[in-house]
């Protein structure tokens, strides 16, 4: 346990001065930002209506079909890459310290990071939505919604889970970013059409804006969350148990 | 003496083809053991099973007399290694990449600081990796070798890339270990020449199997020198040496390549053409190469076994 604790100690050591580290703040970012803008340049909204809410689940939405998977694949590439590009399994292996330990480490830090950027999403649509009701107040934003924003935003964070530990394990067992980034495009590019269809509800890529609806979020929310830990667990062992050639 | 290394029938293999059959390397503790082969006769397969990266096919590894695969762990912090090029992230300081596995080993901090000395690096340990030359990486990739205090280097290539200076260098650095810290040496590479000048032990490998293993000395005894040598009447100094059981052949128009038992017999050579009037314009000694020294390996093997 102790050498899983140093190994996610030095990940954070790794992450110095990378774009991965960046990417943390500027995903989420981006995606209240485009939404803030959109908020902005409508001067007209039928009147009494709350603004906060579609703000709120405009920006979780986009973020949950579309940047958060993205986003994913990025992130879990950039943070393998640095031990393909430093060709370092081969001195990390060969350490006293257990090999799971090391492989775990890499893969809980992706999951953290994800859940940070989930943070900054909170964050940014907190400053932004306060902001837009500034600058337009025939919106009708007052306060802060709290649990909303929180619940929009972690839900698709847990039931994300299972997409992250798939990206974790292809970026950490194939070195370079052409498969990663192949099939992290691939299935966002098919989520957007598979939403439609009845199978979608079982469609991993779907699972963090299936969240936020109601009749597939019990599903999103269990296999999303449990498939990750049980997924994660099976990359581990892959991971570990490879000859490093 | 007890061994540092010692494996017995280890054999990987990869689908049908056998990149290591059934070798019996014998290191003994404090010495610098040069690991010797072409390109592709199996030697960085052979280091990765010593360090547990790979899994043999066949065979045992013990380390310091443990079994690799019941006492990975204790003999792995007794271990430090240095595969091919260097596991380094260029993004990060020099300092901040020993800091990685400073941490992860969980040894003290101060530990940094030594072996930034040992490799002459304190100067540029705050600049990033990137900035650094393929000498200085290499310097670096050793101190990371050497962060856990190791009772055992296992170094593949380790002047592989550097500059004559650099090779020099890390040659001296490479010296010093057994004496000044008790550290056993074990280093592959492909050209003997540089070898010769730092190991006392020498095992060569071909297509997978060990053709040669001992003490430096012994190989050197058992391989035939060559001289070059250039006069004014080959013909006539040709038949001379042959007269006195020298082998020799033609070597360009006015030169000879003679083949001598021990370093005296270049003396006795020139001796003879001076007193026989033939005029000496060279006289010197060819270095044989790794290849000659298969040649001789293999041809002896032949002789034995018809």
């Amino acid at each position: 346990m102790t050498a899983f604790l140093r190994a996610l100690g030095t990940e954070w050591l790794k992450l110095r001065r990378t774009l991965a580290l960046w990417m943390i703040v500027v995903a989420p970012l981006i995606v209240v930002l485009l939404q803030f803008f959109i908020g902005y340049d409508r001067m007209k909204v039928p009147e009494n209506i709350q603004a906060w809410p579609m703000f709120v689940q405009s920006s979780c939405a986009l973020w949950a079909i579309f940047m958060m998977p993205l986003y994913i694949t990025l992130e879990t590439a950039l943070l393998n890459n640095i031990e393909h590009s430093a060709k370092s399994w081969k001195q990390l292996f060969a350490l006293p310290i257990p090999r799971a330990s090391l492989v775990a480490a890499k893969m809980l830090t992706s999951f953290l990071m994800i859940g940070l950027s989930t943070v900054v999403l909170c964050i940014a649509i907190v400053i932004f939505g306060k902001l837009l009701s500034f600058l337009r107040p025939q919106f009708l934003m007052e306060g802060i919604p709290v649990e909303l924003i929180a619940t929009k935003a972690f839900l698709p964070f847990v039931a994300s889970w299972l997409i992250i530990a798939i990206h974790s394990w292809i970026s950490a067992r194939w070195q370079g970013f052409a498969l990663s980034l192949g099939v992290g495009i691939g299935a966002v590019f098919f989520a957007v059409f598979a939403s439609g269809a009845r199978a979608g509800a079982f469609y991993p890529w779907l699972f963090p804006l299936n969240s936020l609806g109601d009749e597939r979020s019990f599903i999103a929310l269990t296999v999303g969350s449990i498939g990750g830990i049980l997924f994660a667990a099976f990359a581990t062992w892959d991971v570990t148990r490879r000859d490093v050639l | 003496m007890s061994t540092a290394i010692a494996t017995l029938g280890l054999t990987r293999r990869f689908g049908s083809i056998a990149a290591v059959n059934g070798i019996d390397l014998n290191v003994p503790e404090n010495s610098v053991y040069g690991f010797l082969g072409p390109n592709g006769a199996g030697k960085t397969t052979t280091i990765r099973m010593l360090l547990g990266l790979l899994r043999p096919t066949q065979g045992e590894i013990h380390l310091f007399d443990l079994s690799l695969k019941e006492n990975r762990a204790a003999i792995l912090s007794k271990t430090g290694s240095l595969v091919e090029t260097p596991s380094l992230y260029s993004h990060l300081t020099g300092f901040e990449n020993l800091e990685v596995l400073q941490r992860l080993m969980n040894i003290d901090k101060s530990h940094i600081a030594r072996v930034l000395s040992v490799v002459r690096l304190e100067q540029d340990a705050l600049r990033p990796v990137k900035q650094y030359s393929l000498g200085m990486k290499q310097r670096l990739g050793l101190a990371a070798a050497l962060l856990g205090e190791p009772r055992l280097l296992i170094l593949d290539e380790p002047t592989n890339g550097l500059d004559p200076a650099g090779i020099l260098e890390m040659r001296k650095l490479l010296q010093t270990m057994p004496e000044e810290h008790g550290i056993t040496v074990f280093l592959s590479s492909h050209l003997l020449s540089e070898v010769e000048q730092m190991a006392t032990h020498i095992g060569i490998l071909n297509a997978g199997s060990m053709i040669f293993q001992g003490p430096l000395k012994e190989l050197q005894s058992r391989r035939h020198e060559h001289l070059y040598l250039e006069t004014d009447n080959p013909h006539a100094a040709m038949s001379l040496l042959a007269g006195r059981e020298w082998l020799c052949n033609p070597d360009g128009s006015s030169g000879l390549k003679v083949e001598i038992r021990n370093r005296e017999e270049t003396a006795d050579i020139n001796k003879l053409m001076v007193q026989n009037n033939i005029r000496v314009f060279q006289l010197s000694l060819i270095q044989s190469s790794l290849e000659d020294i298969f040649l001789t390996l293999t041809n002896s093997d032949g002789e034995k076994s018809s």
